[in-house]
């Protein structure tokens, strides 16, 4: 109990900030009450109770809150599965802008108001984005889609994560010093964010060097009139992936934009190293059986080093032998020198059952992502790892925080074509077929599951 | 299409920082300037150069070489030279913002946002004066030189919350509704308090706070607390004015 209680002090201190905060402190001292009291130790209760609190406040307050919210809603290995499912509304519409601050917003960045640039533009935003929000425009016969940044996210997104931090830290049992590098790593990407610059460059650089993939495809960007807070590019008319999931297309097309999905994220990260890395529904349109990408906002880039490192697991050989199985884990930071030898055996097995199953569709060549029992594994897997203690004892604990993304990119992957039952043809990079030659072996594996 | 905007900028690029005069000081020159204009500029330049307003009528006069009649003639005492001055900056920021092109069309929510985006675009011209006069004015606190600005901005909130009224947007409550504009002049003594202390980047959090403030107040319009917040207000207030 005395490690898990909320100190009186940080819990005023949340409190003060958000009703959400005090909300889930009250639902934790509720919690903690009963337990004391010998009542049931109803935890998931807890948790969908917490997670309702917290998605009201974080859709209230956009910005950082909801970024975060939307990429732990992603990684839900890092999630109980309560919040997941309230977070993962958190990708749509948060409360609009009023046109004369997007008016405003216009003329701070190019000095004249959107009707004085655009024949017509919409008041209303069409669409929430996480940090923006995005209004149709038109000039000539163009049509634009026009995202427009809340003012000032830049800026109280360090305060907002400092705010959430403390609850995610109660509501996943963790430590701050075991997710500092975490927090960090999001935090950058956050920031990054925010910068549309940075991602109109980005947009147009992954936009070229994927534009021979089949059936992806890319909007123009208008560099003309973007700027730090505004990014224009065409308007793109088509479903996004969860409606196109949900709607009745036949198993065919469900195949056409899986395969299209699958090839934009094997050539980003096995050959460009630098991948959107926020494969959430919203920033997929599919029109005429064609796959759309139209939001860069996350982009991370890896070094080679680290590349090979990370996808090392994929090598059939990790997963035969132990000695090399650790010799990786070690290589990507998992263990810490202090880890008891037991310690090391326990979460090695841990790790060769992820590494098994999130490396699976590697090794099949051939792989139906409609098979449920897949992606239930996958999330009974994050489950079990966030509640074993074995993980939690590590001093290391968040392993290379490279990972963070690119685990969030494979892991958004697997849910969306899970979402889209398509079957896909996968195969190794290239580098590990070599690999994979000279040592005449068949079976491979990926990847490794972040330890929260 | 001209909107406001071209009116009152450029008057301050984030992004290199270079200040460009303000159109209206720029539309007079030395030749052309009536008595009454030349004292507001005098009286404001020294004021922003030595921090402190001139003390008295004489001295004031004679640097500028003009006589006391003719002080006399426009102002009745030097506080009102100033109040002069304030009232304008709020009318020119009222003049540019319903100049507008989309002027017509706003709601009064969005009248209200307009012009206060527009006053922090502008105030940047004047933030020195504004750091010099506001900073310890107590919330409730109304000096002479004040009144011009409160009056000029409590005529533009009137016009807005009829505009609102005339929509259908703000509810019409009868007496209680005459206390709305006062509501609303509170509002933006606030977010002028907010900006002065605001350190972020551009302002921006002035933004986020206007769009904010905004939005609650015209949330609280439609409901009774509106009217119970500001009768207290007013009971409290009472107890300060003079």
């Amino acid at each position: 109990m005395d490690q898990e209680s909320i100190p009186s002090t940080k819990l005023s201190r949340i409190a003060a900030l958000s009703g959400a905060g005090a909300k889930v402190g009250v639902n934790y001292l509720k919690y903690y009450g009963k337990r004391v009291l010998g009542g049931s130790d109803d935890v998931i209760d807890l948790h969908e109770k917490n997670a309702s609190e917290i998605y009201k406040t974080f859709s209230e307050l956009k910005g950082g809150p909801l970024k975060l919210a939307q990429m732990l809603s992603i990684d839900k290995n890092l999630m109980p599965p309560a919040y997941a499912k309230e977070f993962a509304q958190a990708q749509y519409s948060a409360p609009p802008l009023s046109y004369p601050l997007v008016a405003r917003t216009f003329r701070r960045e190019f000095g004249k108001s959107p009707t004085e640039i655009f024949d017509t533009f919409t008041q209303n935003a069409v669409h929430g984005a996480s940090i923006g929000q995005v209004h149709r425009a038109t000039l000539g016969d163009q049509t634009f889609a026009v995202k427009v940044q809340y003012p000032g996210v830049a800026e109280s997104l360090k305060s907002d994560l400092n705010f959430i931090k403390p609850i995610a830290l109660q509501v996943l049992g963790l430590k701050e010093s075991q997710i500092a590098s975490y927090i960090a790593e999001v935090e950058t990407r956050l920031l990054e964010e925010t910068n549309y610059t940075l991602e109109l460059e980005r947009s147009i650089e992954l936009s070229r060097r994927s534009a021979h993939l089949t059936n992806v495809r890319f909007p123009i960007y208008h560099p003309e009139l973007s700027s730090a807070r505004i990014l224009t590019l065409d308007w793109i008319d088509g479903l996004t992936l969860d409606k196109f999931a949900d709607s009745d297309a036949s198993q065919e097309d469900r195949d056409r934009i899986g395969q299209a999905l699958w090839d934009f994220y094997d050539h980003q990260i096995h050959t460009l190293h630098l991948f959107h890395a926020d494969p959430h529904p919203g920033n997929f349109l599919v029109k005429d059986n064609e796959l759309w990408v139209i939001d860069f906002g996350c982009t991370k880039q890896i070094d080679a080093t680290y590349y090979r490192k990370h996808f090392h697991f994929l090598d059939a050989q990790v997963l035969e032998d132990p000695a090399l199985l650790e010799e990786c884990l070690e290589a990507i930071g998992v263990f810490h020198g202090s880890d008891s030898h037991e310690l090391r055996q326990r979460v090695l097995k841990i790790c060769a059952v992820s590494i098994e199953l999130l490396g699976r569709p590697f090794r099949e060549g051939f792989f139906d992502f409609g098979d449920e029992s897949f992606i239930q594994g996958i999330y009974q897997l994050g489950e079990d790892n966030l509640h074993s203690r074995d993980l939690r004892k590590m001093k290391g604990a968040s392993g290379d925080v490279d990972g963070i993304y690119t685990n969030r990119a494979y892991f958004g992957l697997y849910s969306l074509l899970a979402r889209l039952r398509s079957r896909v043809q996968t195969r190794l990079p290239e580098w590990l077929r070599e690999l994979e030659v000279s040592e005449i072996e068949t079976c491979t594996d990926h990847r490794r599951i972040t330890v929260a | 299409m001209t909107s406001f905007c071209t009116e009152i900028k450029p008057i301050f690029c984030p992004s290199t920082n270079v200040k460009v005069t303000i159109a209206m000081q720029t539309e007079t020159t030395s030749d052309t300037l009536t008595v009454r204009q030349r004292l507001i500029d005098a009286y404001i330049d020294r004021l922003r150069e030595h921090g402190s307003p001139p003390l008295a009528v004489y001295p004031f006069c004679k640097s500028l070489g003009i006589g006391e009649k003719d002080f006399f003639s426009v102002f009745p005492n030097l506080d009102s030279v100033e109040a002069a001055f304030w009232r304008e900056q709020v009318i020119h920021v009222i003049t540019a913002a319903e100049s507008g092109t989309e002027w017509e069309g706003f709601t009064a929510k969005q009248r209200a946002l307009t012009f206060f985006f527009a006053w922090f675009e502008h105030s940047l011209e004047i933030r020195s004066l504004i750091l010099l006069r506001f900073s310890d004015l107590g919330a409730f606190e109304n000096p002479v030189w004040l009144r011009g600005f409160n009056q000029a901005f409590r005529d533009f909130a009137k016009r807005t919350v009829n505009h609102g009224i005339s929509t259908g947007e703000i509810m019409q409550r009868g007496k209680l509704t005459e206390l709305y504009p006062d509501g609303i002049l509170t509002a933006f003594r606030n977010l002028i308090d907010f900006n002065l202390k605001d350190d972020s980047r551009g302002f921006e959090r002035t933004d986020a706070c206007i769009e904010k403030s905004v939005q609650l107040a015209f949330e609280l319009i439609r409901s009774q607390a509106f009217d119970s917040t500001f009768d207290l207000a007013r009971f409290l207030a009472s107890g300060f004015r003079r």
